[in-house]
């Protein structure tokens, strides 16, 4: 709601920055049009400046060619018709170009030596107008103001001219792959789309696993809106409410950029999966002291590493108590304290997902799973479950993982510590609790002692400035006492 | 299956409609958005081949901005980069195949 109104309000009332970018357009385009007309009529600056290798070459082979006219050399394969009219005017018939130029050699590289300095123009104005030779009978006399019409001729009538194929290797490559992006573009969108539906349409839909769970499912208030929401081409997000100890859930489907080209051809490098995000924000009242993960042993590393609240309460556990069933080899179990773990875990979650027999077989896709009530952030009490996502085929196959998700709120919802392990656990908040409040107070009275330390030095120089006023004064005042000695003296002889 | 979901809220119906928020997107401020890599490389590519009239800089900048442009999320904001880059890269290949023409070699 706020940002629609936000949008249309700043579509007719530009904001100050989008001035200032309307400003930086314009002179971008203004930029572009003296670029154009200077480059078209000083175009022998630009001869010398920036052209393709391919482009020398020819001109190379083609002066090899007619060595006797070494500043007409520079013409294209067309422009032989321009020393035809050329001869055309000066002698009489007009000669085939192979035959003509040993026999009219004196002549024709007189004018065209004594025009040197306006050779381009001429050329320029000679290329288009090839059938009105009048131009081109007195080369010699460059008339400045034609430059700039025939400027424009130029631009409109652009020969045609046999190119090789090679020549414009860049622009085939890129366009072509501007194309295949194109064409990517809207397969690739498809493609993830159709992931995302075959998901909601598996999970979200009429009696469905997450119909039977939460009341309110999409990301409206109505009946008939939409279940996904669309972030990009590659995000999707799906948003349930209404459900015993949590306020709501949020699903983000994390899909590879299959829309994007470039990042497809550098996935095929480094190949990455869809992932989709469950988050539950649990109500406070619903959440006892839990800090648990649950991943594969190298990401549980990194996890433990680099997540605050794992970091900080929690520890690696290797093995589970010893009397029963924990889960497999390749997973490990970050965890405030073993006995959480081991409510956690329970026979039914290892019999269908996490136990050895069942974790190759139905845990394919899973990747964490991160409960805590001490997230940083809006919501502190929080389920974090990620998934990786099937294709749109087998979606069926994470149907136990889905499942996790509201089995876990309900265990979750309903745990509570045993009164051995909370008073630990609660020492431990507090301890963390009152780190946090020192650190805070700390950057607090930094804080304060910067402010003062500012103030010190503003007085000072405050002082110093008055102390130099004050000097100013006194030395004034000093000279003033001497001049009124010294002009009593000169009253006493003015007045003798 | 959903034996997970109904082992534990066999008893009765976990859900509750009266306590139903409705969603709310976070909001994000523009400093936090993720860059946008693309446009950015588009920018770069496109102001050198304006400088160096290299037209093979030019094309990667249009590449770069059509990658920029499908990867958009929020078309107010990430307008301006692209099209700044566009800009650039229109400019650049202009300048490269109707501007400084030599006789004949550069166009078409």
């Amino acid at each position: 709601m706020a940002s629609s109104t936000w949008s249309s309000s700043s579509l007719f009332i530009p904001r100050e920055d989008t001035l200032w970018y309307y400003i930086a357009l314009l002179s971008v385009l203004s930029l572009l049009g003296q670029e154009l007309s200077r480059c078209s009529v000083l175009a022998t600056t630009a001869d010398f400046e920036g052209f393709g290798d391919d482009v020398d070459d020819e001109d190379f082979s083609e002066s090899s060619l007619i060595t006797d006219l070494p500043i007409r050399s520079n013409l294209p394969p067309p422009t032989t018709l321009t020393p035809q009219s050329d001869f055309e005017t000066d002698h009489g018939p007009p000669l085939d170009s192979s035959s003509s130029p040993p026999l009219s050699d004196p002549i024709p590289n007189k004018p065209s030596s004594n025009s040197f300095d306006f050779w381009d123009e001429d050329e320029f104005e000679g290329l288009p107008i090839q059938e009105n030779p009048t131009n081109l009978k007195s080369p010699d006399v460059a008339s400045p103001s034609k430059v700039e019409s025939d400027s424009k001729v130029e631009i409109q009538a652009t020969p045609p001219l046999p190119k090789t194929l090679g020549s414009f290797t860049v622009e085939i490559v890129c366009v072509s792959f501007l194309i295949a992006f194109l064409f990517n573009y809207f397969s690739g969108k498809k493609e993830n789309e159709n992931i995302a539906l075959a998901w909601a349409s598996r999970f979200a839909t009429k009696d469905s696993i997450f119909d039977k769970n939460f009341s309110l499912l999409g990301t409206g208030d109505g009946k008939d809106t939409p279940l996904l929401l669309k972030e990009g081409q590659n995000v999707f997000k799906f948003y349930a409410s209404g459900r015993r100890f949590c306020q709501g859930m949020l699903a983000t489907m994390d899909l590879q950029s299959r829309h994007d080209l470039i990042s497809r051809l550098y996935n095929m490098i480094v190949p990455c999966k869809d992932e989709i995000t469950f988050e539950v924000y649990m109500n406070d009242d619903a959440m006892d002291n839990v800090v648990f993960a649950l991943a594969k042993k190298k990401l549980a590393k990194v996890m433990h590493k680099e997540l605050r609240d794992l970091q900080r309460f929690a520890s690696l556990v290797t093995s589970g108590p010893n009397n029963r069933k924990w889960v497999a080899d390749e997973l490990m179990v970050i965890t405030e304290s073993k006995e959480v773990a081991g409510d956690l875990i329970t026979e039914t979650v290892l019999d269908q997902v996490f136990g050895d027999k069942a974790f190759p077989k139905f845990g394919k896709g899973f990747i964490s799973m991160h409960f805590s009530d001490q997230f940083v952030g809006s919501h502190r009490k929080m389920l974090i479950l990620k998934f990786a996502l099937q294709d749109a085929k087998n979606m069926a196959d994470m149907t136990r993982l889905v499942a996790l998700v509201p089995y876990y709120i309900d265990l979750i919802g309903r745990y509570k510590l045993s009164s051995q392990a909370r008073p630990k656990t609660e020492a431990a908040r507090t301890k963390v609790a009152q780190e946090v409040y020192k650190e805070l107070q700390n950057a607090r009275q930094e804080a304060l002692q910067k402010k003062k330390a500012e103030k010190r030095k503003i007085a000072e120089e405050a002082e110093a400035k008055l102390s130099a006023e004050v000097l100013r004064k006194r030395e004034e005042k000093n000279r003033a006492k001497q001049m009124k000695k010294v002009m009593p003296k000169v009253k006493m002889t003015r007045a003798h | 299956m959903s034996s997970h979901g109904g082992n534990s809220s066999a008893a009765n119906d976990p859900r509750q409609p009266s306590t139903a928020k409705p969603y709310e997107a976070p909001a994000v401020s523009p400093q936090d958005l993720p860059i946008d890599y693309s446009g950015f490389i588009a920018v770069i590519f496109g102001i050198a081949g304006v400088l160096f009239r290299y037209k093979l800089s030019s094309w990667v900048a249009i590449i770069f901005c059509a990658q920029s442009l499908s990867n958009m999320k929020n078309i107010e904001t990430d307008l301006k980069q692209v099209s700044m880059a566009m800009m650039f890269a229109v400019m650049g290949l202009v300048s490269n195949y109707f501007g400084p023409a030599r006789p004949g070699t550069q166009r078409g």
